[in-house]
C-alpha cells in the first residue's frame, strides 16, 4: 500500500470520530505540555544561575588562590609560558581614598592601576572611549558619572531616599549626578586616608578618556578610576602628603592582585592542572559551573521524570481509543485481511493512528509550552514583585525551552503514544477474518 | 489442475477447559477444482463448509492434508505470505456483501488495487472499467447505504475481480438478496465465468445457487460427497 494511501486510510478514521480523538490528543497534549512546561523551570533556573555567575566573571579567567598572592618576575614568566595563558593581569588597589573635583561637582572612588595593554587583551569592550596612552590619562567606572554630584544633586537625593524609606524601598540616586559624556574631560583629584578623610593631598590633574563597561551584577555602583601602572610613583608621593602618622612605616598603600587569562573557555582546564602541577593555588569560576551544572543535570533529570508520569497518564487515554478503534473496526479488519491486506500493515495502520495522536499532542504541547514559558517569564517577577515589595525579579528566568528539551519531551511523548498504540494493533492482526466478518453491521 | 485439495482433515475442541471434547468437522475431503469451472459446495449450516472455505482461503491452516492452489501448496504459508497469496490469486464474494461503510462504491472497488500499491492513475483506469463491467458506473460516488441489495452485491463482485484474480470464492453471495436479484447476480457470475475464464468455488446452502455450478460437491458432517456433473444455463 502506498504511503499516502495508508495516511488517508488513517485520516479517514480519524474524521470519523473526531470527538474521541480531539479528547485524546488533548490529554496527550495536556501530558506532554506539563512535561515541558516543569523540566523547563530547570532549563530557566539554570540559564540564570549560569548568567549570575558569569555576568561578573570571566570565564577564561583563572583566579589566584588569596588573591593577593605576590609573584615574582620569574613565576609570572613561568606562568605565561604555560601553554594557551593569554597572560598574567596584575592590578594594583591603593588602600586610600581618591576625591575627584569636576566643575561645582566632587565624588570619592578608589583607585586601581593595571597595565592597559595586558587589560585591553582579556576585557569586555569600554562603554564609551578609550584605554589610556598617556600617563595622564584615566578610564573611569561606569557610574562614575552618576556618582559626581553637587549641593543640590545632594539635597535630592536625600529627600528621594526618605521618601523611599518611608515606602520601605531604596533609592540609589541613579537619577542625579552628571549626566553628560565623561570623555575628554578634566578632573581633579586629591588623595586622603581612610583614617582621615578630611586632609588632602595637593590636586593632580587628569583626563577621562574612556568608561568601562556596566559591572554584571546591576546592584553595583562603579566608580573607580583606573590608572596605568606608571602613576604609582605620583599617587605614593601624594599619599605622604596626607599620611597621619609618619612612622607607619609598615602601612602598604598598594595590594598587587594577580589574575590569569586563559586565550578561550577550553583551554581553562588544562591550564588549572598544568598550574596546580607547578604547585599554584588556582581555581576557575567554571569548576563552580560544573559542580552547578551536575546539580541541575539531576534536578532536570527528576523533573523530567516527574513530567513522563503526566504523559504515562494521557497515554492510557490513547491505549483506550485505540482498543475502542480496534474493537469498533473489527469487520472492516476482517474484510482487510481476507482481500489480501498483510498483518504488518493492518499494524502499521493502527500504529500510524497512536502516532499520529501522538504527534499532533506534542506539536500543540510544544506551542502551548512556549507561550506558558514566554507568559511565566513576563507574569511571575511582577507578581512576586508586587508580593515581596522587592524588584530583584527582573533578571531571573522562570523557564527556559531549550531544543534539547524540545527533542527530549517530543520523543518521549510520541514513543509512549506509539507503545500505547502497539497492543490494540497487534491486537487487530489477530483477528479472525471469518469470525470478524459475521459481525453485525 | 488450478486446485487440488487432498485429504483435509480438521477438528475443533469444544466445551470448558480441561473437559474438551473434539469435533472431527473436516474428514478426509479432497476434491480438484479445474480453471474456468465453476464448482458449488452445497451444505447444511454446521456441515464444515465454512470452515473449508475458511482452510482455502488461507484464514486457518488445516490440521491434516493439502491444498494446492497454481501449484502452491497454501498450507505451509505464514499469516503474511497467504495475505499475499490471497491479494494475488483470489477475490471474494460475501453474504453480507462486507463493503467498508465509510467508502464510495469506487473506493470500496479501489482498496484491493490500494492493497497491491498501485499508481493512481493506474486504479483509476482499472476500476472504471471493472465498474463499466458490471453495470456499476451510475453509483460511482455513492456509499454503500445509497445502494440496493443487488448493486451492493455487484460492488463486492467488482471488488473481487479488479486484482485479475483466477479465482472467485463466494460465500452464500445470493442469501442477503430477494429472488429477482439473485437471479441477476448469479447471470452475472455465469457471464464472467464465461468471458473471463474465471474459477468459481461457491458455498451455499442454497439448491437454486448451486444449479449454476459445473460440479457440485455436498457437504454432511465434515465429508463432501460428489454430485455429479451438472451445469444450467
Amino acid at each position: 500500500m502506498l504511503f499516502k494511501d495508508q495516511i488517508d486510510f488513517v485520516l479517514q478514521h480519524i474524521k470519523k470520530n473526531k470527538l474521541r480523538v480531539f479528547m485524546t490528543v488533548l490529554a496527550a497534549t495536556m501530558g506532554c505540555a506539563f512535561l515541558i512546561v516543569l523540566a523547563s523551570i530547570g532549563f530557566g533556573l539554570q540559564a540564570s544561575m549560569e548568567e549570575e555567575i558569569l555576568s561578573n566573571q570571566s570565564v577564561t579567567k583563572i583566579e589566584v588562590m588569596g588573591g593577593d598572592a605576590q609573584f615574582t618576575a620569574e613565576e609570572v614568566a613561568e606562568i605565561e609560558s604555560v601553554e594557551n595563558v593569554q597572560t598574567v593581569l596584575k592590578t594594583t588597589t591603593m588602600d586610600a581614598e581618591a576625591k575627584s573635583f569636576f566643575e561645582d561637582r566632587e565624588t570619592i572612588s578608589g583607585v586601581r592601576l593595571t597595565n592597559f595593554t595586558d587589560y585591553a587583551s582579556i576585557a569586555k569592550p569600554l562603554a564609551e572611549g578609550t584605554y589610556p596612552k598617556n600617563e595622564n590619562e584615566i578610564v573611569v567606572g561606569y557610574h562614575f558619572g552618576q556618582t559626581l554630584l553637587n549641593e543640590a544633586d545632594r539635597k535630592l537625593i536625600e529627600e528621594k531616599s526618605k521618601a523611599a524609606e518611608a515606602e520601605g524601598t531604596y533609592y540609589n540616586g541613579e537619577e542625579e549626578g552628571y549626566k553628560s559624556s565623561l570623555i575628554g574631560k578634566e578632573i581633579e583629584l586629591a588623595i586622603s586616608s581612610h583614617d582621615n578623610p578630611d586632609k588632602l593631598s595637593e590636586r593632580m590633574t587628569y583626563t577621562i578618556v574612556g568608561v568601562m563597561p556596566r559591572p554584571g551584577y546591576q546592584w553595583v555602583i562603579e566608580n573607580r578610576i583606573y590608572m596605568m601602572d606608571e602613576q604609582r610613583t605620583a599617587l605614593e608621593n601624594s599619599f605622604k602628603q596626607v599620611m597621619v602618622d609618619d612612622s607607619a612605616s609598615d602601612f602598604q598603600l598598594f595590594n598587587e592582585r594577580y589574575d590569569i587569562y586563559a586565550k578561550s573557555l577550553e583551554y581553562v582546564k588544562p591550564i588549572l592542572e598544568d598550574l596546580r602541577g607547578k604547585g599554584y593555588g588556582v581555581y576557575s569560576v567554571t569548576e563552580q559551573l560544573d559542580e552547578l551544572n551536575i546539580f541541575f543535570l539531576v534536578l532536570k533529570v527528576g523533573l523530567i521524570f516527574v513530567g513522563t508520569i503526566a504523559v504515562l497518564i494521557a497515554s492510557i487515554g490513547i491505549f483506550n481509543t485505540m482498543t475502542m478503534a480496534v474493537t469498533e473496526r473489527t469487520r472492516e479488519i476482517g474484510v482487510l485481511k481476507a482481500i489480501g491486506a498483510s498483518p504488518k500493515l493492518i499494524q502499521r495502520l493502527f500504529l500510524m493512528e497512536s502516532t499520529f495522536i501522538g504527534v499532533i499532542g506534542t506539536v500543540l504541547a510544544i506551542a502551548i509550552s512556549y507561550l506558558v514559558s514566554f507568559a511565566s517569564n513576563l507574569l511571575l517577577p511582577i507578581v512576586l514583585e508586587a508580593a515581596t515589595g522587592e524588584a530583584n525579579f527582573s533578571n531571573i528566568q522562570f523557564s527556559a525551552i531549550p531544543w534539547q528539551l524540545v527533542v527530549i519531551a517530543a520523543t518521549i511523548s510520541i514513543g509512549v503514544a506509539m507503545i500505547s498504540g502497539l497492543r490494540p494493533a497487534r491486537k487487530a492482526t489477530k483477528i479472525e477474518v471469518m469470525q470478524a466478518l459475521r459481525q453485525e453491521l | 489442475m488450478m486446485i487440488k485439495v487432498n485429504n483435509l482433515q480438521h477438528t475443533f475442541s469444544i466445551g470448558k477447559k480441561g473437559k474438551e471434547k473434539t469435533v472431527p468437522v473436516l474428514r478426509d475431503v479432497s476434491f480438484d477444482v479445474k480453471r474456468g469451472e465453476i464448482v458449488a459446495i452445497v451444505g447444511k449450516s454446521g456441515s464444515g463448509k465454512s470452515t473449508l472455505l475458511q482452510i482455502l482461503a488461507g484464514f486457518m491452516k488445516p490440521e491434516h492434508g493439502s491444498i494446492v492452489v497454481n501449484a502452491q501448496e497454501i498450507a505451509s504459508l505464514n499469516e503474511a505470505g497467504s495475505a499475499k497469496f490471497r491479494l494475488d490469486n483470489y477475490g471474494f464474494i460475501f453474504q453480507n456483501f462486507q463493503l467498508m461503510p465509510s467508502l464510495t462504491a469506487f473506493e470500496n472497488i479501489e482498496l484491493p488495487l490500494k492493497l497491491k500499491g498501485m499508481k493512481i492513475s493506474e486504479r483509476r483506469t482499472r476500476v472504471e472499467m471493472i465498474m463499466k463491467k458490471v453495470g456499476l458506473t451510475e453509483v460511482a460516488d455513492h456509499y454503500p447505504n445509497e445502494l440496493s441489495g443487488g448493486q451492493q452485491q455487484r460492488v463486492s463482485i467488482a471488488r473481487a475481480l479488479v486484482t485479475n484474480a483466477p479465482i472467485l470464492l463466494a460465500d452464500e453471495p445470493t442469501g442477503s438478496l430477494d429472488s429477482e436479484t439473485e437471479q441477476d447476480i448469479l447471470m452475472l457470475i455465469q457471464q464472467l465465468n464465461r468471458e473471463l475464464d474465471l474459477t468459481f468455488i461457491i458455498i451455499t446452502h442454497d439448491e437454486e445457487v448451486a444449479m449454476i455450478a459445473d460440479k457440485r460437491f455436498r457437504m454432511h458432517d465434515g465429508k463432501l460427497v460428489k454430485d455429479g456433473d451438472h451445469r444450467v444455463i
